[in-house]
């Protein structure tokens, strides 16, 4: 990759040329952008094997340049916002929520067989792009005031193509199209870990977005609780076995609703542009303590497999070996944060003062699992009530 | 290697779980603890135990709680389970049929797929082994349908769900308007059934709409292609609005239109209550209809005085008054008051339709005309059985020259005796209608006579009750006339103001918002004023205005209310007068309620 990146130092280069032919002939984006694909980026020195990585200094610098005036047209109103990752998690309750809240929402989503139906039953205007290819990406921007970015790889995938090559694409062409404000999800203590390549690639994007120059919001999220149901929830209820670690991090959860929420007061307070937000639940919760509140709202014991997060490393450490258990290394990679006693938690008081917001608003672990226990466990039993003879999944 | 330890171990630990998931799990499991090699006794145990699992047909009667396979002591405890399970067995087999027989098929011993199967399993330990590292996870597409069901869509755990509204359809006129498009995707959001009225079903205009909404095209100006409109539909929410300034366009939609609509909407679901032989719940109830001589009978007039001036009564000219029914085929009540402190009224005992009574109605209904004179309309409640408990209450109300409709919400009276209790509906059993010469405001009518307000002509067509109910039928977004250029405010609010009067005849539990200014921005970030009368100065959002629309469908205290809302005036930096404590729209306050609570009903 250093290798490549060395042969071709034309960072964003091919995006400054190709503003002119926006001005002049939008139609063209696509056409002009993919002679030159940003894949030529040199990337931060990325790769697992090969120890400490100098994260300060990302080599990649957006260069574009925004023409102030941009030609004939109406202004962009400031209610048309692009949600990039709106298939997810944290990305259909921003979608949500900006649809509730009157803005007109257009969804970035990758081109599937499959494609995202429910983004369009809320009213939302679906287009399809891939991050992984930046020729994609211009067509999306067009008519575009803020940006909110919550996309990040498939565990499936490799982590570089849409956590850095993508989002670097993005930012690029986010700053040569004159998007006013971009919202840009990290994570919490990214700048402490770069020995975990999701974070330290946060934490390089972070940066590069802070040089690009566009007007940014920054925030830092600590744990979805939405995850916590498909990890804990789920299995202690059907009585499989839960998978828990002896780890003593510790991390505040936050539901993706009050995260949403929060984003859009955020975004809307000019008193927030350029800064580092943290959200954080309002309690740091550690993987027994979960189980152990689900344990007592489900009513039954769970089914604990511990794994010592000693294996976890012990395993991270062999898949590094080969080249091919890579992704899987990187996966892993969480382990380290997980065997130091890490705490996904800061004080939000000074926040919720700064966004005007009253701490009671923000959903507890306690609530938040009490409820999904009490309304699963009624529809359990109205599903067992309805029919003794059917099989029932949920 | 130990992880490749780990993991086996893992993997029989999760296949004793995986054995109450499926059949098709069943065997996988016991395939693969045979391509390990364990104990051949096992085995079979397993097997056995997974027919008995797949019986039982739901997955929450019960599963063991079992532990990994791989060791003489684990098998003791595996046949102690056995053991017990052999008792929930016989329960289980109580309770349902016979199980089928089960065969093993080539398909079970085939090692390519025995192979697949064991590759499959140790995919999903992999999985679950390798989610320990991550910190905040995303959850997985089979997680998903079930989770998003629950959670993230128009399930319980979405803060947007409401409960009423999956079986609740909406019909939204002006769905593509600035206020129409967000209400559109609230109602989407809270999981509403939404049909969309447009005019035509051009591409552009329907992918404005969310895809699953149900378009219906047609015009409210023409009555016809309504039925099909409001066909199916609980609620209506009318945010559209004529889009130029000439009178005919007002007059069609902004008039007709809300008059047409409701009559569609009533007459359907008038339809539907005549297909289960009853009444509509919405209908309004005739309490008197005047288009025979005979209607006329039970009607007496009187006459009266408030105060007895003997001095007085001799010198002025006294009173007079008649009911009767003209050639014209009209109900004519009129003449005349001289007397100080006289009235003169037509009353007739109220003889409901078997089954009804009024504590199911909300007011009254009056189809008048004439020469445009305040009335005092007076009921007489109590024990039909002993009339001197009767107690009266009475309303006053204004007529316009011409013809009319008036409605009396039972709200609107006072006890004549300021010490009696409210009026209540139910007791009433006699109703009068009463003209007095006092308090009598000159009509505006550019007449040559000067007007003699002591006489009196009032042409009765009909009497009606209003339904009432708990929650609004049809939410209309009128406007406060601000914000509209002041050559053609005036028309635009005639139009408007008989759009609303329409509305509230029509006897469907109405809310009308009329918003001040409209401005495109997100909503809920400023405070709002709830007012009535006039009051408007600051501008609104369209979203904050589609959220009340929204809001107000299931809001007992939105019903049968009209009021202006706009945003909270804010002073300019340090010339505040004082200091507003309210609350900003958001999840944890529902703002509609305490907001329209305070404002006056049937407005």
């Amino acid at each position: 990759m250093a290798l490549r990146a060395a042969q071709l130092p034309i960072p964003a280069r091919s995006l400054l040329t190709t503003h002119h032919f926006v001005a002049n002939d939008r139609l063209s984006w696509s056409r002009a952008v993919s002679p030159h694909p940003i894949l030529l980026l040199p990337s931060p020195s990325l790769s697992p094997s090969t120890g400490p990585i100098l994260h300060a200094n990302p080599s990649v610098r957006c260069t574009a340049q925004v023409q102030t005036n941009l030609g004939p047209g109406t202004p962009v109103r400031p209610t048309s916002i692009l949600v990039v990752g709106a298939t997810g998690t944290l990305g259909r309750q921003v979608v949500r929520r900006a649809l509730d809240e009157g803005y007109d929402v257009r969804c970035l989503v990758r081109p599937r067989p499959a494609p995202a139906d429910f983004l369009r039953d809320w009213g939302a205007t679906v287009v399809n792009a891939d991050l992984t290819k930046p020729e994609t990406i211009p067509a999306t921007l067009v008519g575009i005031h803020t940006v909110i970015d919550c996309a990040t790889g498939r565990p499936e995938e490799p982590i570089k193509t849409v956590d850095w090559e993508g989002k670097v694409a993005l930012i690029q062409c986010a700053k040569a199209m004159g998007i006013q404000k971009y919202v840009f999800y990290s994570i919490h203590n990214c700048d402490k870990h770069p020995e975990v390549p999701l974070m330290e690639i946060k934490y390089c994007t972070e940066k590069f977005l802070r040089d690009s120059g566009l007007q940014h919001i920054i925030i830092r999220l600590c744990g979805f609780m939405q995850g916590l149901i498909g990890q804990y929830a789920v299995p202690i209820l059907e009585e499989k076995s839960v998978w828990g670690t002896d780890a003593p991090t510790r991390i505040a959860y936050m539901d993706t609703q009050d995260i949403a929420r929060l984003t859009f007061i955020a975004l809307r307070n000019e008193k927030v542009n350029g800064k580092l937000l943290i959200f954080a639940g309002p309690r740091a919760w550690t993987t027994q303590e979960v189980i152990t509140l689900c344990e007592r709202l489900a009513g039954q014991d769970a089914n604990v497999t511990t794994v010592p997060v000693s294996i976890l490393r012990l395993t991270r450490q062999l898949t590094r070996f080969f080249e091919w258990t890579n992704d899987v290394a990187d996966r892993l990679s969480f382990s380290e944060v997980l065997t130091s006693d890490t705490v996904f938690s800061v004080p939000m008081a000074e926040t919720y003062n700064l966004l005007g917001v009253d701490q009671k608003d923000i959903i507890t672990l306690e609530k938040y699992l009490q409820d999904y226990f009490s309304n699963i466990l009624k529809k359990l039993k109205d599903l067992k009530a309805q029919s003794k003879q059917t099989d029932i999944y949920f | 290697m130990s992880a490749i330890s780990s993991a086996t171990s893992a993997s029989s630990s999760f296949s004793s779980n995986g054995v109450y998931h499926h059949h098709s799990k069943c065997r996988l499991s016991s395939d693969l603890l045979g391509s390990v090699s364990f104990p051949n006794v096992n085995w079979d145990n397993r097997f056995r135990r997974c027919y008995t699992s797949s019986e039982r047909k739901s997955r929450f009667l019960l599963v063991p709680r079992a532990a990994a396979p791989d060791t003489s002591e684990e098998s003791k405890s595996e046949n102690a389970q056995n053991g017990d399970e052999g008792s929930d067995e016989i329960q289980v087999t109580q309770k349902q049929p016979p199980p089928p027989s089960v065969s093993i098929g080539l398909d079970d011993v085939n090692p390519v797929g025995l192979g697949r199967r064991s590759r499959q399993l140790f995919d999903e330990v992999w999985r679950k082994f390798s989610g320990l590292g991550q910190i905040s996870r995303t959850i997985r597409a089979d997680d998903k349908e079930a989770l998003d069901a629950l959670l993230i869509r128009e399930g319980p755990m979405c803060e947007f769900a409401i409960p009423g509204a999956q079986n609740t359809v909406v019909l939204v006129v002006g769905a593509t308007s600035r206020i129409g498009r967000i209400v559109v995707r609230k109602l989407m959001l809270r999981g509403y059934t939404v049909k969309a009225l447009v005019r035509k079903d051009d591409p552009e205009v329907v992918d404005m709409l969310p895809r699953s909404v149900e378009i219906v095209t047609g015009d409210v100006g023409d009555p016809d292609t309504l039925k099909a409109a409001v066909e199916g539909c609980n609620k209506i929410i009318y945010c559209a609005t004529a889009r130029s300034p000439i009178t005919a366009d007002l007059f069609r939609v902004d008039y007709r239109g809300v008059y047409n609509l409701t009559k569609a909407f009533q007459d359907y679901n008038n339809k539907l209550a005549q297909l289960r032989a009853g009444k509509s719940s919405k209908s309004k109830l005739l309490i008197a209809k005047f288009k025979s001589p005979e209607s006329l009978n039970g009607w007496e007039v009187r006459q009266g005085t408030y105060f007895q001036d003997e001095i007085a009564t001799k010198y002025d000219g006294g009173m007079d008054s008649r009911f009767e029914f003209t050639e014209t085929g009209e109900a004519v009540f009129s003449g005349y008051v001289f007397t100080r402190g006289g009235y003169v009224e037509l009353s007739k005992k109220l003889s409901l339709p078997l089954g009804s009574t009024l504590d199911r109605y909300e007011g009254l209904v009056l189809s008048v005309g004439g020469n445009g004179r305040s009335y005092v309309i007076i009921l007489e409640a109590g024990p039909s059985a002993d009339p001197s408990q009767s107690k009266l209450y009475f309303a006053r109300i204004s007529t316009k020259v011409g013809f009319c409709r008036v409605r009396v919400p039972f709200s609107s009276f006072r006890p004549v005796k300021p010490d009696d209790p409210p009026l209540d509906p139910f007791l009433v059993h006699t109703l009068t209608i009463r003209f007095e010469p006092r308090r009598q405001r000159p009509v505006d009518v550019p007449t040559t006579k000067s007007q003699d307000l002591r006489s009196f002509k009032l042409i009765l067509e009909y009497i009606k009750a209003l339904p009432t109910g708990q929650e609004t039928d049809f939410v209309l977004v009128s406007c406060s006339g601000k914000g509209i250029e002041s050559s053609r405010r005036e028309q635009v609010l005639k139009a408007k103001k008989a759009g609303e009067d329409s509305l509230r005849r029509s006897g469907l539990g109405y809310t009308i918002v009329r918003p001040g200014p409209l401005k495109e921005e997100p909503g809920g970030q400023r405070a709002l004023i709830f007012d009535q009368g006039n009051r408007v100065s600051q501008e609104i959002s369209c979203a904050d205005v589609a959220d009340i629309c929204v809001k107000a469908l299931h809001d007992s205290t939105a019903r049968n209310k009209s009021f202006d809302v706009c945003y909270e005036y804010v002073a300019e930096e340090g010339r505040e007068l004082y200091e507003l404590v309210a609350h900003l729209p958001d999840k944890a306050n529902n703002y509609l309620t305490p907001a329209l609570s305070v404002l006056e009903k049937n407005t």
